[in-house]
């Protein structure tokens, strides 16, 4: 009987595990994972917000959903090394040290979040939200905080944001320029320079300016989590994730690698790029999990796609920004899109706040970025097939449409037009006239 | 899939009846008046939208060749068979909201929970049972109507052929009166 270990219990771990699962129907398939609870990092503004008041309710791959797959789940446990050569990892859980043999593996160690080189980041107060007892820290600190301060303004940032307003805290959020209204505060332009205090934090300096807090959040990145597979000599790439194939698999035979440990490769270019983003580790541990359970299947690359909703406006972040472009040699240029005509005439010239286009040198999309406070995804998706196909500037735009607008411009049509009852020579028939009334 | 919900925008009176009846109905009690009390406050999945003077109720249509099931990276979006309604299993969400990017329609949002992806699942409990779902019992005036694509296309043809009669029938009539003169 085959033997998958999975290391790593998140979005590419558990995925790698269903996969394995169903790929060898017959596989022993366990999971190895250090947090106490299979837990899901996309729960955490529900987490702060008070809907769920327990991590362990965030849990994705809930026991039911792993023993319907046949999945053992081994928590809290870490594995401490990886012997390639006799194919056996060293599991510590409770104390207790043990061996578990495999036939194959997968690394899903996940990443740490980067905290940049402020000076006080290592105060009390300063949190960070990757694990489960990250989650549950942020939790304790901002019951009592009245100003909470979260660098960063990536998606998972601003949503961290958006869930402390609900618990009636201040928020200041750095390095955008959005959501100046409410109680959340925009601090743009500049990087906090300081976090001050004695032991825990008392506050932030930004722009040589001092606003009193006593909770930093830092939303700022992340870097692999490469401890493991570096010890047992796995290969790791330029961007210092775990290097992988169009296969997930690592440079050890038999071991593979996917989420935010690994890198992945690029739908456009098919160069190997770090993106830590959930979707594309989940659909890396997919991959994973079935060519460690005997599969052959590959990928020609992701498309790192995104989408949000936060305080009631939609963002849509697709394919390349002018940062990943900058990663694998893509030289770009950002053009604006304006909103389809139906569009403005329903929701006047602001139907997108912000809407803009990456195309590379012959002018095709090869990324495209969307704010918009009334249904982003009726564009969104239609963005999304430019850029998978790398379709032409020109050619997008002609048949870019609001849907919405056209599907409920067809239906009231077609109640305003009429169908009528035409003679002609022996007899009559019915007509469709298309116009209106 | 066999049955489908229609919209007859022209009977549509913007009341937003369907909205409130598909929140009570993805309730966890079910029963309005606790609903309104409920934390997180249950969410509707259609919408009634504004178009020029006409409301229009928008619901997942349950696309036959679904975006949403094919960008899903964890196969959380499916069919149970060919008959089903595009489901989610919100054990395998790991709210990456790339089918909220996809869905043409804007029908897929996360949960107010945070915890998943939630869209339409036409009341599949009531469908089963041979019920039609709550926004379409909700409907004041038909509206929305629950029925299969025969039927509509069989109500079309009835309708077209009635029309036609009736225009030949009353041609007759008047020839009729023409020669009585």
């Amino acid at each position: 009987m085959r033997k998958v270990v999975i290391i790593g219990g998140s979005a590419a771990g558990m995925m790698a595990a269903i996969a394995a699962a169903e790929q060898d129907k017959n596989a022993e398939v366990t999971v190895i994972s250090t947090d106490a609870t299979a837990y899901r990092r996309p729960g955490i503004p529900a987490l702060i917000s008070g809907y769920v008041s327990e991590p362990g309710q965030v849990g994705v791959f809930s026991e039911r959903t792993l023993t319907r797959h046949n999945v053992e789940l081994l928590c809290p446990a870490e594995v401490i090394d990886i012997d390639a050569k006799n194919k056996t990892v060293t599991v510590e859980s409770e104390g207790k040290k043990r061996q578990l043999a495999f036939d194959s593996a997968v690394i899903a160690t996940g990443g740490y979040p980067i905290i940049p080189g402020i000076p006080g980041s290592d105060k009390k107060g300063v949190c960070t939200f990757t694990t489960f007892e990250g989650a549950r820290q942020i939790i304790e600190s901002v019951r009592d905080a009245e100003t909470v301060v979260v660098i960063g303004a990536g998606f998972i940032a601003l949503e961290i944001a958006e869930a402390l307003m609900h618990k009636d805290l201040e928020v200041s959020e750095f390095l955008s320029r959005r959501f100046e209204r409410k109680r959340l505060r925009m601090l743009t332009g500049e990087a906090i320079s300081e976090i001050g205090g004695e032991k825990s934090v008392k506050y932030v300096l930004h722009k040589g300016k001092k606003i009193p807090t006593t909770v930093v959040i830092m939303g700022t990145g992340m870097r692999p989590n490469v401890a493991l597979a570096e010890k047992c000599g796995i290969k790791l790439g330029k961007s210092g994730a775990i290097k992988v194939d169009s296969r997930m698999q690592t440079s050890v035979p038999n071991i593979y690698a996917a989420g935010d440990c690994a890198e992945s490769p690029d739908l456009g270019t098919g160069r190997f790029v770090y993106s830590p983003v959930g979707s594309i580790g989940a659909m890396a541990g997919r991959i994973a999990g079935r060519n460690a359970a005997g599969g052959n299947e590959q990928t020609e690359g992701f498309l790192r796609a995104q989408a949000d909703e936060i305080l009631g406006v939609q963002m849509f972040s697709i394919g390349h920004s002018a940062t990943t472009a900058k990663e694998v040699d893509l030289e770009v240029k950002m053009q604006d899109l304006a909103a389809p005509e139906q569009a403005e005439k329903d929701y006047g010239p602001r139907a997108f706040e912000l809407a803009k286009l990456l195309t590379d040198k012959e002018d095709r999309i090869v990324g495209a970025q969307l704010v918009t406070s009334r249904h982003g995804s009726q564009y969104a998706w239609q963005l999304y097939r430019a850029v998978l196909v790398s379709e032409d500037r020109a050619e997008f735009l002609e048949h870019f449409i609001s849907p919405r607008a056209k599907f409920a411009g067809a239906l009231v049509q077609t109640i305003t037009s009429t169908i009528s009852v035409e003679s002609f020579e022996g007899g009559e028939s019915l007509t469709w006239r298309n116009t209106p009334k | 899939m066999d049955k489908i919900i229609v919209v007859n925008i022209d009977k549509c009176l913007a009341c937003k009846s369907c909205e409130l009846a598909c929140a009570v109905a993805h309730s966890k009690s079910k029963v309005l008046q606790e609903a309104i009390a409920e934390s997180p406050m249950p969410q509707r999945m259609l919408a009634v939208e504004v178009a020029g003077e006409y409301g229009v109720p928008i619901q997942c249509r349950h696309c036959e060749a679904a975006p949403c099931i094919e960008i899903c990276p964890t196969g959380a979006i499916r069919r149970e068979n060919e008959e089903s309604p595009v489901l989610v299993d919100e054990d395998l969400c790991i709210g990456c909201k790339l089918c909220m990017l996809i869905c043409p329609f804007g029908i897929l949002k996360i949960g107010r929970e945070g915890r998943a992806i939630i869209k339409c699942d036409m009341c599949l409990e009531r469908l089963q049972a041979g019920e039609q779902p709550e926004c379409v019992a909700a409907c004041p005036t038909k509206a929305l109507v629950c029925i299969s694509i025969n039927e509509l296309t069989e109500s079309k043809r009835k309708k077209a052929s009635e029309q036609l009669t009736k225009k030949s029938r009353e041609g007759a009539k008047s020839q009729t009166r023409k020669k009585t003169k």
